[in-house]
């Protein structure tokens, strides 16, 4: 058929298809006199048409019914999960379906979520990959565990957590019919969870009560993640992009949320605060059920929702107490997220505060308020009083609540600067180097705004001094070094005058102080503050205190770093023993105190004991953190090192493999820490030769940190270099001399000044000439480079006297033998006195000397180094022969 | 997901689409909103869900308002991208129904099934589609706004007005197309199984 003929048969349909029977057929007819099978087209099209049964007269809906199927596929039932098996289909969302399983071995039961139709998207996959590394980054009694996770062979993924058997929150409380304080107190173990998630930057966003389970014994567990998100900080919002409604439960969706506005925790505040309602009413607070998503839309984001006192059919509380009730649960729900709690921890605040009776902290601050409070807590002596007597109680009182609340506030400020701090400190351990030049903006910034608060707190000088010292570490970690100078010693100084020299919290700043002074390379200085400061602190504190030991860990990495590693392993040892003595567990400050021990040990080129060390170590971490988690693969790379030192650099890579394994379950594929992980792995392969396959991992690293980063970073510059090293192997010179002069233009641009990092550089890209016998480019290059060297390291550094040897071999190509002569000389001179005579640039150098002093005719010389030579390689043959 | 027919088949045009399309991330996102609706539609029928609001309609009209803030996608005209979203809808099914076949036919070569265990002769919802799929690209080639018609009611719930806004022609050709089209849809659909 063609487009023609169509439009020939669809006119006569129209024409005849709304006519009775048999005026239609006669109309066909005499149309179609000539065209039969004109007439027969518009006959079957007629008929269809009366009979009105085909897949278009049903609902798509119905199709999709039909395509999209449930329940567990009987492929799935043949797989095995890991040691798991799939026994019945738990329930499902938009994503993933849930199975029960059974671990064959054990006979223990867990939950089995799989993405269903991975195909479908990228996106998809992505989604559940990162419920998995959440739940991975999370501990917590209230949040199901992670416990394994893998992809089927069709690609398929999955992932094992605990299986929790519980109902949803609000049933649990309807059949239990529970008061409104046990509501309160299940609501407030809830929160605690989502707190616990917002302190490793998570926000949940589809917090309801299906995904909140309470057990039998009524501890409740907060399920699935799979559209949680992770904060870049702490009060950085969620891009835009992703705000999450698309995936959530409208009925608990906050107004930024249907606004496509930033979402952060103030969105889960909001969501907890729907939650709440829905436990102490009843119902939910926008009824969504008869309106379009445009009334519903206006109801959440400019109306607000009835009060919950109003709602609620429960009378049995008082309304002084539905009051309170109404501002916490309205609070939390604000339509404007800048007026709702700031944090889930002031939520818990307030819900403590009513259950004890006391004022909330939300209430606006009114004075019949107050009093209102106080006397019905003290309603006996009031009660009792005439009406002029309560007149003047009332005003005793009320200065008296006002004296006690200002103090209260500060009490309580101050214990809120202290979780404060812990609360930062936790966001930044471990994460320090992970602040590139985006976010560490943002970071400062935040730090900044709080040295502006802290310096307000005159009155206060002790928290002040407490939050100078917190403050000033977090400058430390981000590389605002100065910064941290001025603070920690601010710290000091402020504890020195309030509390006299001699004194255990002076001693904590002096460690503090000393440890910057290591980052700030100052080791005589960083020395001697923590000496002194593990003094006091020994004088004012129980053996075992864990100041003490921290202190002295602090002292043993400083001699780790100024290189005295005999009197750091003792240091060391020392710290280990403080940490294990005092608990009956081991715990992770015993595990760090022993991870440094090995560092020293390797450092010192004590291999062995690294080794054994390191080992202890993994087993010790894989026990109190868990076998998939960051230090873990921190310490199956330092065991990697130590293969990789033996030479052993299959043993370095498998090591190498696990761990990136674990990297990247738990950050991501594109997070800077992959991209260390890929870069180690990919020496190890390099030392092997087998460049092809390192080649893709540098790319990878290299793709992860320009994006990081930035295009000019030093790490940027790092995985370039190592670039280049094989392009130069694999004799591409084109490519090793575009990469290496980009990672020297990184390095001028990073290191404006002098840096050594330049220098290396600059005999890189020498290489790289020297290599294509390109002796008259190499020469300014090096020049320049043993200039930087000597400038940033001395005259003496080995750097400096292998880019001598490296220049000596451009004059000595160019038959400029008696400046040749010289600068190998030199740089001989100064290897030897630093490295095995045989290590091959000294090799080099010898041959290099020879063939110079043969051409000047100086053939004593010549002979001196020939014997060399032979010497060290009949040694060298020697060794290896033992070996 | 093969998403390559929608760059190639007729009827997306104009500048800002052509820009949305090359944009693999926004397309991606609007697959994956389709695919969480579909499944809760699908959902809902299979449990006889009597809450009758879950049709293509508010599909369509609730993936508009979970995603029309997202920056890529911001500034697409309100009917662009319900035409968008019933492509989508149509790939996803089409996708899933060939998938549900394929499941079917996995091992196919080394079981031999008895006459009890051979397959239902009666076409499956999934062989349905697939006709119907093809029978549209026939359709498109002989009338393509037919086939617009048809894709943008069935698939993306438009009503006649919208239809015969998106298309540019009045209500009654919209009317006139989509019986036209559904009756020669249902007759290729009965020939082919």
């Amino acid at each position: 058929m063609n487009a023609a003929r169509w439009e020939q048969i669809q006119v006569l349909f129209h024409e005849v298809a709304d006519l009775p029977d048999p005026a239609q057929r006669a109309s066909l007819e005499a149309q179609c006199a000539e065209d039969p099978a004109l007439m027969t087209e518009v006959l079957s099209l007629l008929e269809e048409d009366a009979r009105g049964d085909s897949l278009l007269d049903r609902d798509a809906a119905h199709v999709a019914a039909e395509v999209l199927d449930e329940g567990i596929p009987p492929a799935l039932l043949d797989q095995t999960f890991g040691p798991y098996r799939l026994k019945e289909a738990l329930g499902q969302g938009g994503m993933g379906v849930v199975y029960l399983a059974e671990r064959e071995d054990l006979g223990s039961v867990a939950a089995i979520k799989i993405l269903r139709d991975a195909w479908l998207s990228p996106d998809r996959r992505e989604r559940f990959a990162s419920e998995q590394r959440t739940l991975a980054q999370l501990n917590h009694p209230a949040i199901a565990r992670l416990y394994d996770a893998d992809t089927l062979p069709d690609g398929t993924p999955w992932f094992v957590m605990e299986y929790v058997e519980g109902v949803p929150l609000t049933e649990f409380c309807e059949h239990h019919a529970s008061s409104i304080p046990e509501r309160l107190r299940l609501f407030r173990a809830v929160c605690e969870a989502v707190e616990h998630a917002h302190r490793h930057l998570i926000v949940h966003r589809d917090l309801k009560p299906s995904n909140i389970l309470v057990k039998p014994d009524g501890s409740v567990k907060l399920l699935d993640f799979g559209i949680a998100k992770q904060l870049e900080s702490l009060e950085g919002p969620v891009d835009r992009t992703r705000t999450g409604l698309r995936l959530m439960t409208p009925a608990y969706a906050a107004p930024e949320q249907i606004l496509g506005d930033p979402v952060g925790i103030h969105t889960d505040i909001y969501t907890l605060g729907v939650v709440l309602y829905e436990l102490l009413t009843g119902r939910l607070p926008f009824d969504l059920s008869n309106r379009t998503p445009g009334e519903a839309e206006t109801a959440i984001i400019e109306q607000g929702p009835e009060r919950p006192s109003g709602a609620a059919k429960e009378k049995s509380i008082s309304r002084r107490a539905w009051a309170d009730l109404d501002v916490l649960c309205l609070t939390a729900m604000h339509i404007e997220p800048q007026r709702r709690y700031r944090t889930v921890e002031a939520l818990i605040r307030d819900i403590d505060h009513y259950l004890a009776g006391e004022p909330l902290e939300a209430r606006p601050d009114t004075f019949g308020y107050r009093l209102g409070k106080y006397v019905r807590r003290n309603w006996r002596p009031v009660s009792a009083a005439t009406a002029s007597f309560i007149v003047v109680i009332g005003l005793v009182v009320f200065y008296t609540v006002r004296l006690a609340t200002t103090r209260n506030a500060a009490v309580a400020e101050a214990a809120r600067t202290q979780r404060i701090q812990h609360f930062m400190l936790n966001l930044f351990q471990g994460g320090e180097e992970a602040v590139g030049p985006a976010d560490s903006l943002r970071v400062v910034t935040l730090v900044d705004r709080g040295v502006r608060d802290a310096q307000s707190l005159d009155g206060e000088p002790a928290v002040q001094a407490e939050l100078y010292e917190t403050l000033g570490s977090i400058y430390q970690k981000l590389g605002k070094l100065d910064r941290a100078d001025s603070l920690l010693r601010a710290a000091l100084d402020q504890r020195r005058s309030l509390f006299g020299s001699d004194d255990a919290e002076v001693a904590k700043s002096l460690v503090a102080l000393g440890r910057l002074r290591v980052d700030q390379a100052d080791y005589k200085e960083a020395e001697r503050l923590i000496r002194e400061g593990l003094a006091i602190s020994e004088r004012h504190r129980p053996p075992g205190d864990p100041a003490i030991a921290s202190a002295t860990l602090a002292l043993g990495q400083v001699l780790e770093e100024s290189g005295k590693y005999d009197e750091g392993i003792k240091v060391l040892e020392e710290a280990v023993r403080l940490r294990g003595m005092a608990p009956a567990q081991p715990t992770t400050e015993l595990a760090a105190s022993m991870r440094e021990l090995a560092n020293t040990h390797f450092y010192a080129g004590h291999l062995a004991v690294a080794d054994s060390l390191d080992r202890l170590v993994l087993a010790l971490t894989r026990k109190l953190n868990g076998e998939r988690h960051p230090l873990v693969a921190e310490d199956l790379i330092n065991l990697g090192a130590v293969q990789h030192e033996w030479g052993h650099y299959q043993e370095a890579e498998r090591y190498y493999r696990q761990a990136l394994d674990i990297t990247q379950a738990f950050y991501g594929p594109s997070h800077y820490k992959t991209a260390a992980g890929l870069t180690v792995l990919g020496r190890a392969l390099i030392f092997q030769k087998r460049y092809d396959d390192a080649m893709p991992l540098f790319h990878r690293a290299l793709a992860i940190r320009e994006r990081v980063f930035g295009k000019v970073h030093p790490q940027v510059a790092s995985t370039l270099n190592e670039m280049g090293g094989i392009a130069l192997a694999r004799e591409k010179f084109g490519e090793a001399e575009a990469l290496a002069s980009r990672v020297l233009a990184i390095y001028r641009t990073v290191y404006s000044g002098k840096h050594n990092l330049i220098g290396t550089a600059l005999a890189n890209l020498a290489s790289v000439y020297m290599a294509q016998h390109q002796y008259a480019r190499a020469e300014p290059v090096l020049r320049e480079a043993i200039g930087v060297f000597t400038e940033t390291q001395g005259a003496a550094h080995l750097n400096t006297g292998i880019a001598r040897i490296k220049l000596g071999r451009t004059l000595l190509r160019q038959r400029r033998y008696a400046e040749a002569a010289r600068e190998t000389l030199a740089g001989y001179q100064i290897l030897t006195k630093q490295t095995d005579p045989g290590v091959s640039w000294l090799v080099a150098a010898r041959k290099d000397l020879v063939a110079a002093y043969d051409s000047l005719g100086q053939a004593e010389k010549a002979a001196q180094f020939r014997a060399e030579l032979a010497d060290t390689a009949g040694k060298a043959a020697n060794a290896a022969k033992r070996n | 997901m093969t998403l390559r027919s929608i760059r190639t088949e007729h009827g997306l045009e104009g500048s800002e689409l052509g820009a949305l399309l090359g944009d693999r991330s926004a397309l991606d996102h609007l697959f994956s909103v389709t695919y969480e609706e579909l499944r809760r539609l699908a959902s809902s029928v299979r449990r006889s869900d009597p809450n009758a609001s879950l049709s293509p309609t508010t599909l369509v009209n609730e993936a508009w308002l979970k995603l029309r803030n997202s920056p890529r996608l911001a500034g697409v005209p309100r009917l662009h991208f319900k035409r968008i979203a019933a492509r989508a809808m149509r790939q996803v099914l089409i996708e899933a129904a060939r998938r549900r076949k394929a499941q079917k036919r996995g091992g196919e070569a080394l079981t031999i099934v008895t006459f009890e265990d051979a397959p239902d002769p009666t076409p499956t919802g999934a062989d349905q589609l697939l006709g119907l799929d093809a029978a549209l690209q026939e359709l498109a080639r002989l009338q393509p706004r037919q086939a617009l018609v048809v894709e943008s009611r069935f698939f993306g719930g438009f009503d006649v007005a919208e239809s015969a806004e998106l298309l540019g022609v009045s209500e009654a050709t919209v009317l006139r197309d989509w019986r036209a089209a559904k009756a020669w849809l249902a007759r290729e659909l009965r020939r082919a199984s």
